[in-house]
C-alpha cells in the first residue's frame, strides 16, 4: 500500500518533470505522458480508494481509522519534527475519487480543446503539477505539509488562470487569484503556528488527540480554540472563494475551460471544504466557529446565486454557482452535516466538472464566443453538448434522481433537524434560484432562436470525441453517483463510509442520527417543488422554442414581470454589478489602499529616510563651507593662532579665568 | 636694578606683537623665519626679566632661556633647510604662492 500511494504522487510529478523538459520537442504529441502518468494514477487511485471504503488491508476499516506512514523525516529540529506524512482514510479515498476521476477526464477533454493552442506542452506540465499538488494535499499527514500543497496549488491556479498571459485580463485575473489567497494563506498559517503553539505538534491525529486533552485537562480557554478554528476556516474562506474573500473565482474563469472545470470547479476550490471537515476535532470543541462557518457558507450561498442571475459569460454563470454550492458545502460543516458537504462536494465535483466541460465543448462550437447573448438555439447543432450539460443542470437544480438532488437535501435536512432553521430557509430559497439561473443559462445558450453571428453560424460543430467521451461518462457518473451513494437518503453507502469518521465529533456537539421520517420527505419534497418552480420559471422566461415544446418568445412578459416587481430594479442592478464587491473592494484596497500606501512611502522617503540623509546632507554641507578655512597658505592658519592667542589673553584680561 | 618690571615686559610684549605682525603680514619665507626669531627673543627677553625681578626664579630662569636658545637654534636650521627645499621646487620665496598644505 506504501507503494501505490507513493506512486499516486509520483507519477504526476513525473509527468510533470518530463513534459516540462521535452515536451517543447515533442509538439502536437506532448500530451501523451501526462495523460498516460493521469490515466495510470487515475488506476492506482481508484485501487486506493477502494481498499480503504471496503476495509481491505492494511485498512482495518474501523472507526474511521487510517492507514498513514512517513515517507521520510522532513523536518527534525529537536522537540519539533515534521514528517513528510501519507495518510489515507475514508475521506481521503472520498476526495481521490473525485480528484482523480474528474482529473483524469479533463486530462483527455484537454487533448482536444486545447488542440491549436501554442502552449499545448506547458499547459498539461502545469495540468501534471496540479494533479500532484492536488493528491498531496488530500493525502497529506499533517498540517505542514497540507500547507506546502495548499500553497502549490495555490501556485498551479496562479499558473493557469494566466495561461494565455499575454492578454491583460488574465494576467490581472491570475494575479487577483494569488493575492486574494494570501490574505486566507495569513490566517491559515496563523492557526497553524497555533496549533503547534498549543499542542506542539503538526500531525492531524496527534493534534486533535492533543487538543481534546488539554481542553478536557481544562489547561485551554475555550476563546482560544475557537480562536484556532476560526484561524484555519480563514484559509477555507480563501481557498474556496467564501464571502468575503470570494471575488477571485470569477474572475479566475478567464483560465482555460478545462482548468476552469478541474481546479475552480472540481478539486482546488473544494480544499478548504476538504479541510475544515478533515479538521472536524476542533471546529466541533468550538460551537461558535461552526456558527460563523454555516453563517459565512450560506450567505455565500444566496450572495453568489443572486448574481449568477443576471451573468451573460456562460462561465461566470457557472463560476458563480460554483460559489453558491460551495456555500452550501460550508453551511452543511457548519450545522454539523460534515457526511453530507463531503458527500455534495463528490457529487458537485462531477456535475460541476460536466458542466464547466460542456461549456468549453460550447465555447468551442462558437469559435471561442463566451457571451450567451450571442448563443442561442444550440440543442441541434451539439446535441452530445446539449443532452450532456442538460443532465448537468438537472443534477444542480435538484431534481432526483440525479446527483445533486440527494446530497444538497441532505444538507438541508440536517440544516432543519439540527436547528440551523435560518440556514435551512436560505438554503432554501437558494435551491429555487440555483434550478433559475442553471436553467436561464441553458436556456440563453441552447433554446430559442439563434443569436449567433452569421459568419460564425455555418461553421458551428461538434467537439471532437476526446472531448464527447469526458462529458459522457461525466454524465453517466452524475446519473448514478447520488442514487449509488445516497440511497437511501441519510442512510446511504456515503453515511457508512464517512459518518464512523465524523462520529466523535458529532457526539461531542450533541448531534445524533436520526431515522429518516416523515418530516424529511415534507423537507425533500418542499424542496423538491421549489428547485421545480425555479426551473419551470426559467424555462417559461427563457425557454422559447425547445426542441418539441415551442413556447413564444415572451420577452414582453419578461419585461413586465422585472416591472412589477418593486425594487426588481435595485435588485437587477445589484446583481448585474455583482452586488458592488468589486468596486468596493476597489475603493478600498486599490483607491484608500493605494493612497494610504502612499502615505506611508511618503513617511518612509521623506521622514525615515529624509532624517538619515538629511544628516549626511548637514555634513556634507558643513564640511564643504568649512573647506573655505583650509587655505593651504600657512599665514592664514598663523593668523588662526594669533586671534586665538588675542582672545585668550582679552578672556584673562576679562577676568574669566578667575 | 634700574627700571622696572613693566617697562622689560612692555618691551618684550611689542617685540612680539613686532614677531606676529611680521609673521602674519610678510609674503617672504625668510622674513617670517625672521620674525619667529624675533617672537622667540621676546619670549626669552620676558624669560630673564622674570628671572631677574623674581629671586626665586633666578636659576631656573637661566636654564629655560638657554633652552629657548637651543630650541630657536634648531628651528632656524630646520626652518630654512625647508625654506630652501621648497624653494628649489616653487622657485619663489613667497610663502602666499605655497599651498600644498591644502591638499
Amino acid at each position: 500500500m506504501e507503494t501505490l500511494v507513493t506512486l499516486l504522487l509520483a507519477l504526476p510529478i513525473a509527468g510533470f518533470g518530463a513534459t516540462a523538459l521535452v515536451g517543447r520537442r515533442l509538439g502536437r504529441q506532448a500530451f501523451w505522458l501526462p495523460v498516460g502518468a493521469i490515466v495510470t494514477a487515475w488506476a492506482v487511485g481508484m485501487v486506493v480508494a477502494f481498499s480503504a471504503l471496503t476495509g481491505q488491508p492494511p485498512f482495518t476499516g474501523e472507526h474511521g481509522q487510517g492507514f498513514g506512514f512517513s515517507l521520510y523525516r522532513w523536518i527534525p529540529a529537536g522537540d519539533f519534527t515534521v514528517d513528510l506524512g501519507l495518510y489515507v482514510d475514508n475521506l481521503t479515498a472520498a476526495l481521490l475519487i473525485v480528484v482523480c476521476t474528474v482529473g483524469m477526464l479533463v486530462h483527455v477533454y484537454s487533448i482536444g480543446y486545447m488542440e491549436h493552442d501554442p502552449g499545448y506542452w506547458r499547459f498539461f506540465a502545469y495540468l501534471n503539477l496540479f494533479m500532484f499538488s492536488m493528491l498531496l494535499l488530500v493525502l497529506a499527514d499533517n498540517f505542514l505539509v497540507l500547507f506546502v500543497a495548499w500553497e502549490l496549488v495555490g501556485l498551479c491556479s496562479y499558473l493557469l488562470i494566466g495561461f494565455w498571459y499575454k492578454r491583460r485580463s488574465a494576467a490581472l485575473a491570475a494575479k487577483k487569484a494569488f493575492i486574494v489567497n494570501r490574505v486566507g494563506d495569513l490566517g491559515f498559517s496563523l492557526g497553524i503556528f497555533a496549533v503547534w503553539t498549543t499542542v506542539g505538534t503538526l500531525n492531524f491525529q496527534d493534534a486533535f488527540r492533543g487538543l481534546d486533552q488539554k481542553i478536557a485537562a481544562g489547561a485551554l480557554e475555550p476563546w482560544m480554540v475557537t480562536g484556532i478554528a476560526l484561524l484555519i476556516f480563514t484559509g477555507a474562506v480563501g481557498k474556496s472563494a467564501q464571502f468575503p474573500l470570494h471575488v477571485w473565482l470569477p474572475d479566475a474563469m478567464e483560465g482555460p475551460t478545462p482548468v476552469s472545470a478541474l481546479i475552480h470547479a472540481a478539486t482546488m476550490v473544494n480544499a478548504g471544504v476538504y479541510m475544515v471537515a478533515r479538521a472536524n476535532p476542533i471546529f466541533a470543541q468550538a460551537p461558535e466557529a461552526m456558527v460563523v462557518v454555516a453563517g459565512v457558507g450560506i450567505f455565500t450561498a444566496i450572495l453568489a446565486a443572486s448574481i449568477a442571475f443576471t451573468q451573460n459569460d456562460i462561465k461566470r454563470v457557472l463560476a458563480y454557482s460554483t460559489l453558491s454550492q460551495l456555500g452550501y458545502m460550508f453551511a452543511g460543516l457548519g450545522v454539523g452535516a460534515f457526511t453530507a458537504a463531503i458527500f455534495h462536494l463528490v457529487t458537485h465535483g462531477f456535475f460541476k466538472g460536466l458542466l464547466f466541460l460542456g461549456s468549453g465543448s460550447v465555447i468551442h462550437a462558437v469559435h471561442e464566443e463566451q457571451d450567451m447573448r450571442k448563443m442561442g438555439g444550440l440543442a441541434r447543432r451539439i446535441p452530445w453538448t446539449y443532452a450532456t450539460m442538460l443532465v448537468g443542470s438537472l443534477a444542480m437544480a435538484g431534481i432526483p434522481p440525479l446527483a445533486g438532488f440527494f446530497s444538497k437535501d441532505e444538507i438541508l435536512g440536517s440544516a432543519f433537524r439540527n436547528g440551523f432553521l435560518v440556514v435551512w430557509a436560505v438554503g432554501f430559497v437558494v435551491a429555487g434560484m440555483s434550478a433559475f439561473y442553471m436553467f436561464r443559462m441553458m436556456g440563453l445558450t441552447f433554446w430559442g432562436e439563434s443569436r449567433v453571428d452569421p459568419h460564425v453560424a455555418a461553421k458551428i460543430h461538434e467537439s471532437p470525441w476526446s472531448m464527447r467521451v469526458p462529458l459522457v461518462l461525466l454524465a453517466a457518473a452524475t446519473v448514478v453517483i447520488g442514487a449509488l451513494l445516497g440511497w437511501p437518503l441519510e442512510g446511504g453507502t456515503i453515511h457508512a463510509w464517512l459518518d464512523p469518521l465524523f462520529e466523535p465529533a458529532r457526539e461531542l456537539l450533541g448531534l445524533e442520527h436520526e431515522a429518516f421520517g416523515g418530516l424529511d420527505v415534507a423537507l425533500v419534497l418542499a424542496s423538491v417543488a421549489m428547485a421545480t418552480l425555479g426551473l419551470a420559471g426559467a424555462v417559461r422566461l427563457f425557454g422559447a422554442g425547445a426542441g418539441r415544446f415551442r413556447w413564444p418568445a415572451r420577452l414582453a412578459d419578461r419585461d413586465a414581470l422585472v416591472a412589477s416587481v418593486p425594487g426588481a430594479r435595485f435588485l437587477y442592478r445589484a446583481s448585474v454589478n455583482k452586488w458592488w464587491f468589486d468596486d468596493l473592494y476597489h475603493l478600498l484596497f486599490v483607491v484608500i489602499g493605494g493612497r494610504a500606501g502612499a502615505a506611508l512611502r511618503w513617511f518612509d522617503e521623506r521622514i525615515v529616510d529624509g532624517s538619515v540623509n538629511g544628516i549626511a546632507t548637514v555634513t556634507v554641507a558643513a564640511g564643504r563651507g568649512l573647506r573655505v578655512i583650509q587655505t593651504g597658505r600657512v599665514q592664514n592658519y598663523a593668523m588662526g593662532i594669533a586671534l586665538g592667542l588675542v582672545a585668550l589673553t582679552l578672556a584673562y584680561l576679562a577676568g574669566l579665568f578667575r | 636694578m634700574s627700571g622696572s618690571l613693566d617697562a622689560y615686559l612692555l618691551l618684550a610684549g611689542a617685540l612680539f606683537s613686532i614677531g606676529v605682525f611680521g609673521f602674519l603680514a610678510r609674503r617672504n619665507a625668510i622674513a617670517m623665519l625672521m620674525s619667529i626669531e624675533l617672537m622667540l627673543n621676546a619670549v626669552n627677553l620676558a624669560i630673564v626679566t622674570f628671572g631677574a625681578f623674581v629671586p626665586a626664579l633666578t636659576t631656573h630662569a637661566s636654564v629655560i632661556a638657554l633652552m629657548v636658545m637651543a630650541v630657536a637654534a634648531g628651528e632656524a636650521t630646520v626652518g630654512l633647510a625647508i625654506v630652501i627645499a621648497i624653494f628649489r621646487n616653487r622657485r619663489t620665496p613667497l610663502v602666499d604662492e605655497y599651498d600644498a598644505m591644502r591638499e
